[in-house]
């Protein structure tokens, strides 16, 4: 086999890898946001869930209840953002943002005695025996671990709940005229609060995933800004699942070839190639809100507004 | 059961008491924290309060880390005023420290000092400024989220120091570490308090605060920023070209925060390094909220925060507790005072269950 094609397989293998990372908590943060919540607090559940998929896993040398119990940490970081948005009306940028700082504060305090530690244990690779024998394509989709796996179908049933179900009616309805889906019968809080709840423990996942799966370690602020590419992507994948798995795969192949050209001895300075995808992330992001309001693609029309029952 | 009105009004009282309360529930819910790492919070409050206040060395260093954020916090008033999320404080800030410094070390030592210092003012105000422009035309000509737009280029005004820092601009006697070479005295921000680095930049700082003050409260363009704050909609239909005043306000909230990174390399560092404080940017955002929006009463929360920031860096050294305990309290206080907003807008009552 050349190299270039072993070269190939190992970025399209990395580059699906790191976007996994990627792919949870932007499916998250397009339900949430489909509920008409903002939660800008991504980076900072990410962050939490990756502190506890890294802690558990450390202790335990299991990584799939370091999984688990990291997706969890998320799901609850993210009530917080939930009752002061949704019970208090409170500022859902200004709460997102707090979540995004304290995420990074919590994790730097507890987690500064395991900084620069290794997982022994990491979420184990799996060949589907037929389909990995496949060329390029086998090795890349199908030589992968459990999560990733289990991505591909997740994507495709959240693509199927939001668009084919009455829970999509509902949480889009929520988000479009608040109003009306309360004159309908639709609980806003209880469904606000579900897809709140159901953003966190994807970010969760996103984040306990980098750390027992993607970049098996601690460093302090490991997520580095992925949590803003996710919410980025919201916009790209104009909230739409099917659509976010093609942006979460793009940033993960940027990132991967940023790491391969690092590792390869390339000439171009390492901070270069890290300012790669944030900066195409960027002109992506210009170019996608270009095409929206040519195409007349609106945000969900209650985002950021909270939602009040008088009572009569 | 509970009752829930609307309130008439907000009283003066209630806008100064909530943010005091929330303070007071940041540093519980901080100390909570602590608990948790198996410490004793007095004991950790006690030194930084110590290490903000101790000593004459403490004071001048709590006020070194003031400066910057009163510019930074201001700047970001500015644009939220607008309801334009600038997340970019950080991003603005790198590029005015890095426009300032290459006049530093380039320029020639033998200018003269007030000369040089001008320059790099200038320099500094115009690299927060351009670096504020991007998502200000992006979003006042083709609607691009200013929140994203804004983080992406703090992430890549990071990589860009840190590419000049491993390279062009490395010191070659730095023995590897990535720090610029020394600025000359021509290029230091006088100091106005003898064996301290408390520097100039904090006259700018309640400067600038006041003039910003000066716009918000008395200038048509402080007015017409406000109504666009409101309700962009309408101001638009008022009349007010509501894209030039968002990049005028935008304008004047990066070159701020360009001034503040101009201060810190300048003023307090005396050369260019990674390690500007990324924590001053997002720091400034809960200063900004924290002080009603209100530029005068920046000032004295930011030398609230510069106090837990020099506190913070004491216990670190002394206590081995790690910094982030410091972002969480200023978090937990941003979150209690975003929260208490619907106590500020409806009036909730206990009220016996008629049967």
């Amino acid at each position: 086999m050349p190299s270039s094609h072993i070269i190939l397989i190992t970025l399209l293998t990395a580059a699906v890898r790191s976007g996994t990372v990627i792919i949870f908590p932007t499916i998250g943060e397009i339900f949430t946001e489909r509920s008409g919540v903002m939660n800008l607090g991504i980076e900072g559940m990410m962050l939490i869930g990756a502190f506890f998929g890294f802690l558990v896993t450390f202790y335990t040398n299991n990584p799939y209840l370091g999984f688990i119990i990291g997706t969890i940490a998320g799901g609850l970081s993210s009530l917080i953002h939930a009752y002061i948005c949704i019970t208090l009306q409170g500022n859902q940028v200004v709460s997102g943002l707090a979540m995004s700082i304290f995420g990074a504060g919590i994790t730097n305090f507890y987690g500064n005695r395991l900084a620069n530690n290794q997982l022994k244990t990491t979420l184990k690779i799996i060949p589907i025996p037929g389909l990995s024998d496949i060329p390029i394509i086998g090795k890349v989709f199908f030589s992968q671990d459990i999560i990733i796996y289990l991505s591909y179908f997740f994507v495709f049933i959240m693509w199927f709940i939001l668009f084919k179900t009455k829970a999509g009616v509902h949480v889009r309805a929520v988000g479009e005229n608040a109003q009306a889906a309360n004159a309908m019968g639709i609980n806003i809080y209880k469904t606000r609060y579900f897809w709140t709840f159901f953003g966190g423990l994807l970010a969760g996942a996103g984040g306990a995933y980098l750390t027992t799966g993607y970049a098996p370690f601690w460093l302090d602020g490991i997520t580095a800004g992925r949590g803003w590419i996710a919410v980025a992507l919201v916009i790209f994948s104009m909230w739409n699942p099917s659509i976010a798995i093609i942006g979460a795969y793009l940033f993960g192949s940027l990132d991967a070839l940023q790491f391969q050209l690092q590792a390869t001895g390339t000439t171009i300075p390492s901070s270069l190639l890290a300012m790669f995808p944030y900066l195409l992330t960027l002109i992506i992001i210009i170019i996608a809100t270009v095409i929206l309001r040519v195409r007349h693609i609106g945000v969900p029309k209650e985002l950021g507004k909270p939602f009040f029952k008088e009572e009569k | 059961m509970i009752k829930i009105e609307k309130r008439e009004e907000i009283t003066t009282k209630l806008r100064i008491i909530v943010p005091i309360i929330s303070v007071f529930a940041g540093l519980i819910i901080g100390a909570v924290a602590i608990l948790f790492a198996k410490v004793n919070p007095l004991i950790v409050y006690k030194s930084i309060i110590l290490g903000a206040f101790g000593s004459r060395y403490a004071i001048t260093e709590t006020l070194v880390f003031t400066t910057p954020l009163i510019l930074l916090s201001v700047g970001l008033i500015m644009a939220y005023k607008m309801f334009f999320w600038n997340i970019g404080a950080f991003g603005q800030f790198i590029l005015g420290a890095i426009f300032s410094s290459y006049f530093a070390i380039y320029g020639s030592p033998d200018l003269p000092r007030f000369f040089m210092i001008s320059i790099m003012m200038f320099a500094s105000l115009a690299g927060g400024a351009l670096w504020a422009l991007i998502p200000a035309f992006l979003k006042a000509y083709w609607d691009v989220n200013e929140v994203i737009s804004t983080l992406l280029l703090n992430y890549i005004a990071f990589n860009f120091l840190r590419y000049l820092m491993y390279g062009p601009w490395r010191d070659p006697t730095s023995h590897g570490f990535p720090l610029s070479k020394t600025f000359p005295i021509n290029a230091q921000l006088p100091r106005i308090i003898p064996n301290s680095r408390v520097n100039l930049g904090l006259i700018f700082g309640i400067v600038a605060a006041i003039i910003v003050w000066f716009i918000i409260k008395k200038t048509k363009f402080g007015y017409r920023i406000s109504v666009i704050g409101g309700n962009p909609i309408a101001a638009r239909y008022a009349g007010i070209n509501v894209s030039r005043d968002i990049i005028i306000g935008m304008l004047i909230s990066g070159a701020l925060a360009g001034l503040a990174g101009m201060v810190q390399v300048s003023g307090v560092l005396h050369l260019l390094q990674i390690e500007i404080n990324p924590y001053y940017g997002y720091t400034a955002i809960i200063i900004a909220w924290l002080s009603n929006l209100n530029p005068i009463a920046a000032i004295l929360v930011s030398f609230l925060f510069g106090a837990m920031i020099s506190g913070g860096y004491l216990i670190q050294l002394t206590l081995q507790v790690p910094f982030g305990i410091i972002s969480v309290i200023q978090s937990s206080i941003l979150f209690v005072l975003i929260g208490s907003v619907f106590l500020l807008r409806y009036k909730v009552s206990f009220v016996k269950r008629r049967s």
